[in-house]
């Protein structure tokens, strides 16, 4: 085998004499590209075999199987057991879940535009088509997927989450500027919402929204401070902002508007947890939850609450404190050391003898999401001190000779460059774990390649070999999402430069 | 939990009292000048010191408290924390090992460490070669070929290796011939019986050694140290005069023919044995479980795909020079990969393919969806048998981690020999 001329490969086994715009004929194609040798011929013809064999073998199969057992049970395939005459709510919550991020999409967008232009980098236009090319894995399996349903709803409802996105990214891409975080945490609360819908209010749902809706309050209190008397009116990036709030204003003024941000913040946060605490818009809760929605919430929860323990066992690590940064290391090494399945079974046999009697013991789905986000944890937690120590050391040294704190140094220097050099690797580690959650099914949760075998315990359809169909179904359903994050992660790879600085 | 961590903090304020005082009166006695020493609590050595004593007094509080809600448990259950478990029978039996079900936990748990092993011992070097091959031909100038190298590592990168088991075992292995049982002559036997595949078991021969077989070992034995000899000898004929070494042929021959020569000096030592199937027994030859098969080549089937992707990026980074010079020597194709390209494209894989052998350990606890019964599906079984949990978890958690360390170790030392010396 050779290394062949083909774009992206740096080695040319003969440079073409062709004159650069020669459009090859396609003769000439087939003979260079396939023939051009002995080997390479016999290659060809091989493999060429081979696939015309299974191509046709493949569509014998696909033309004379029977895909009742998906017909019937693709509802189990996409939510598991969720009572179904509730299935409204997960319709309703993905359209809001898609809403918002279509919008808050939109909004990133543009302000990332509008950063390009600030700085004369190049700007981006944007274009749905492109948009289709870069996601088109997901919208051709949700179109796969949608095709097996039994009645017209579905494509109905499909047709409308794409609308949905569509004009929330619109209306993003055209907020004002001065909306823009707001938007931002208008998305975040409209995500969070969908899962109340689904999972009803209750303890750690009221936890976010509260949480959200604290911060939200806390900087709004501090761009009116800011805007009415600390600051100057001008709007000014944030890690100039804090600045500029230093060096000018006067300490009892800054302070003053600062706590009085903190009071409101958390004020708001614990009154909107309280309230929604007490009502209960449904009555079951994530426990019923099951398929492909369950995996992809289980990715999601495990990497964006993995992600701040993650940041901060790799400071830890980083740390000059001995006993901190042993805790962290011994942490961080257990956790990649042992396997996954181990640490689900610690969750299903361990971890309730952990809770004090007098309390309830959580269920497993809570248990494994435990678990999951601190395994998460460890590895984001690697991922990030490699990100730190790609930070110059002379980036901290005129932070410290600038006077700054270490918390300051951290969280307005360090931080910020290594998370931006990182963000491939976390698209990385989102594929993996979204991989990984698969072993769910293993301590008896009903996540998407469970349902499968579910499906095929059905009277109907038990001992019947069908795993040969539902099997490839959940493949090409994780494939879709694995596979377009980690084009987005080549992308933003490309984008940032990592690697090329 | 609040009263402990009341009493956490009278302890650090407590602690941190003893400590100034000691420090003013220690300062007294010395008679030392502190009066260009800032104040405790600007005081870097003072600060660190207590961000590590509040750190240490939290971690020991949680520790405690969750110690003392596992206690109050495991009192309320009635759990000894003993390993005196460990010699109970298990009420396991495995497939293909004389282990009987009535033996104790600790020879389950040993033949379950064997049996990791085993996945990892074909496992590793079959995905190396297989992932090489697959980015060798990723780079093709054969434009199908890398098409379909391209689709494969696209496609297996981006699927769960527990799907892969459990689709290679349930959707092609279980529906080969049944080997088990009255039906066991339906399975196939190529060869005139020879091999047989079924969907439990695939054979082939192996042999057993008659008379004189302990002295044909040896006598192989030293044939193949003078093997390695000649290869020693034809290397050092290159090295003086230039003349083709053709070391493979000369080895080879030398090890067949003194091979052959002693078999029939000795009157035949051994001779090869077939496998039989009797009433559900299977005996004599090479039996390999199928669910075996199944984990160790769906693990090897998504680990190449990662390894491929190593591999590739490796030969991209060999300096273009390298391979502009093996051109200008006139190499052929094969040549180049084997003497110029592949050498260095290793030295730069090898760190990150530790990773993927870690990781390749660690998915072999995969198993325990197929039931193929190795550490962790054994551990699984014995939770089923009301064995207590949190020493068999601690158990199971510290053999990975010491297969992890000793792979690591061995990777190291590897990469150690493999990277240039004074570079």
């Amino acid at each position: 085998m050779e290394i062949g001329h083909h774009p992206g490969i740096p080695y040319h086994e003969a440079p073409s004499d062709l004159p650069p715009d020669h459009r090859l004929s396609p003769g000439e194609w087939v003979r260079q590209n396939l023939f051009n040798n002995w080997y390479n011929s016999l290659i060809s013809v091989v493999m060429g075999l081979g696939l015309a064999f299974a191509l046709v073998q493949t569509l014998d199969w696909a033309l004379t199987s029977d895909f009742l057992i998906i017909r019937r049970n693709l509802a189990l395939f996409m939510v598991g057991q969720f009572p179904r005459d509730e299935l409204w709510r997960v319709w309703a919550s993905l359209y809001l879940l898609v809403g918002a991020s279509g919008f808050g999409s939109g909004v990133l967008f543009r302000s990332e535009q509008a950063d390009a232009e600030e700085k004369g980098l190049p700007v981006e236009t944007h274009s749905w088509s492109e948009m289709l090319r870069r996601f088109w894995a997901i919208v051709a399996i949700s179109i796969f997927f949608v095709s097996f349903a039994r009645t017209l709803l579905p494509y109905l409802g499909l047709v409308v989450g794409f609308g949905l996105f569509v004009v929330g990214r619109e209306l993003g891409r055209r907020l004002s500027p001065a909306l823009r975080t707001r938007g931002l945490f208008l998305s975040g609360l409209a995500g969070l919402a969908s899962l109340l819908v689904l999972a009803g209010t209750g303890g750690l749902g009221a936890l976010a929204v509260g949480g959200l809706l604290g911060v939200w309050t806390l900087s709004e209190v501090r761009n009116y401070a800011e805007q009415h008397g600390v600051g100057s009116g001008q709007p000014v990036p944030v890690s100039r902002r804090v600045w500029r709030w230093h060096i000018r204003y006067p300490f009892k003024r800054r302070v003053g508007a600062r706590l009085a941000s903190w009071v409101a913040g958390v004020v708001v946060g614990v009154i909107a947890w309280f309230v929604l605490r007490t009502v209960d818009l449904s009555g079951f809760g994530w426990d019923d939850w099951g398929g492909l929605h369950l995996t992809l919430f289980v990715t999601v929860v495990g990497i964006s609450a993995g992600f701040p323990v993650g940041v901060l066992l790799a400071l830890g690590r980083q740390s000059k404190l001995q006993v901190v940064k042993g805790i962290c290391v011994v942490f961080i090494e257990f956790s990649r050391g042992v396997p996954l399945i181990s640490l689900l079974l610690f969750s299903s046999f361990m971890l309730p003898l952990l809770f004090p009697i007098t309390f309830g013991i959580p269920g497993p789905l809570t248990r494994a999401m435990i678990v999951v986000t601190a395994f998460s944890a460890a590895y984001i937690a690697e991922i990030v001190r490699g990100g730190l120590q790609a930070v110059p050391r002379g980036q901290i040294e005129a932070a410290q000779a600038g006077g700054m704190s270490v918390a300051r140094i951290q969280r307005l220097i360090v931080l910020p460059q290594a998370l931006r050099a990182v963000i491939p690797a976390l698209v990385g580690q989102f594929i993996s774990l979204l991989k990984d959650t698969s072993l769910l099914s293993i301590i008896g949760l009903l996540e998407f390649l469970q349902t499968s075998d579910v499906a095929n315990a059905q009277t109907e359809f038990l001992g019947q070999g069908l795993v040969a169909v539902t099997y490839p179904f959940v493949a090409l359903g994780y494939w879709a999402f694995a596979y377009t994050m980690s084009k987005e992660s080549r992308r933003v790879e490309e984008r940032l430069g990592v690697g090329v600085r | 939990m609040l009263g402990r961590l009341l009493l956490l903090v009278i302890g650090l304020v407590v602690i941190a009292a003893v400590f100034l005082v000691v420090r003013f009166v220690v300062d007294k006695i010395t008679r030392r000048d502190t009066s260009d020493r800032p104040p405790p609590w600007r005081d870097q050595n003072v600060l660190s010191l207590a961000a590590q004593v509040v750190a240490l007094g939290l971690i020991v509080t949680v520790g405690a408290w969750l110690w003392s809600n596992f206690r109050d448990r495991t009192d309320a259950i009635g759990l000894e924390l003993t390993f005196g478990f460990l010699d109970q029978p298990s009420g396991i039996s495995i497939a293909d090992n004389p282990v009987s079900s009535n033996a104790g936990i600790r020879d389950a748990i040993q033949q379950g460490v064997k049996n990791t092993f085993l996945i990892i011992l074909l496992g590793i070097p079959l995905s190396v070669l297989f992932g090489t091959l697959i980015g060798v031909a990723r780079l093709s100038s054969n434009w199908l070929l890398q098409k379909l190298a391209t689709a494969y590592v696209e496609f297996f990168r981006n699927i769960p290796p527990l799907l892969v088991i459990v689709f290679l075992w349930g959707a092609v292995f279980l529906n080969f011939p049944a080997g088990s049982g009255r039906t066991a002559e339906a399975a196939w036997r190529p060869f005139g019986g020879w091999f047989i595949f079924s969907n439990n078991r695939f054979a082939f021969p192996s042999i057993i050694g008659l008379d004189n077989f302990g002295l044909y070992r040896l006598l192989i034995l030293a044939s193949v140290v003078t093997a390695v000899g000649v290869w020693v000898w034809r290397t050092r004929v290159f090295n003086n005069t230039g003349a083709s070494p053709r070391r493979v042929m000369w080895s080879l021959t030398t090890l067949v023919v003194l091979g052959l020569a002693f078999f029939f000096a000795l009157g035949g030592p051994f001779e090869f044995s077939k496998t039989t199937v009797e009433d559900r027994i299977w005996s004599g030859g090479f039996r390999m479980q199928m669910p075996y098969a199944a984990v160790m080549l769906a693990l090897v089937i998504y680990t190449a795909s990662h390894i491929a992707e190593i591999v590739r990026g490796s030969i991209l980074a060999v300096h273009k020079g390298q391979v502009e010079a093996s051109h200008a020597l006139a190499l052929n194709g094969l040549q180049r990969y084997r003497f110029v390209i592949l050498p260095q494209a290793f030295r730069i894989a090898f760190p990150p393919l530790i990773n993927h052998f870690l990781n390749y350990t660690k998915n072999s606890s995969l198993a325990v969806a197929i039931g193929f019964q190795e550490t962790t599906s054994i551990i699984n079984n014995l939770f089923g048998n009301s064995q207590p949990a949190p020493q068999l978890l601690l158990i199971l958690m510290l053999i990975y981690l010491t297969f992890s360390l000793i792979l690591s170790a061995i990777g190291n030392l590897i990469n150690g020999r493999l990277q240039m010396k004074g570079a």
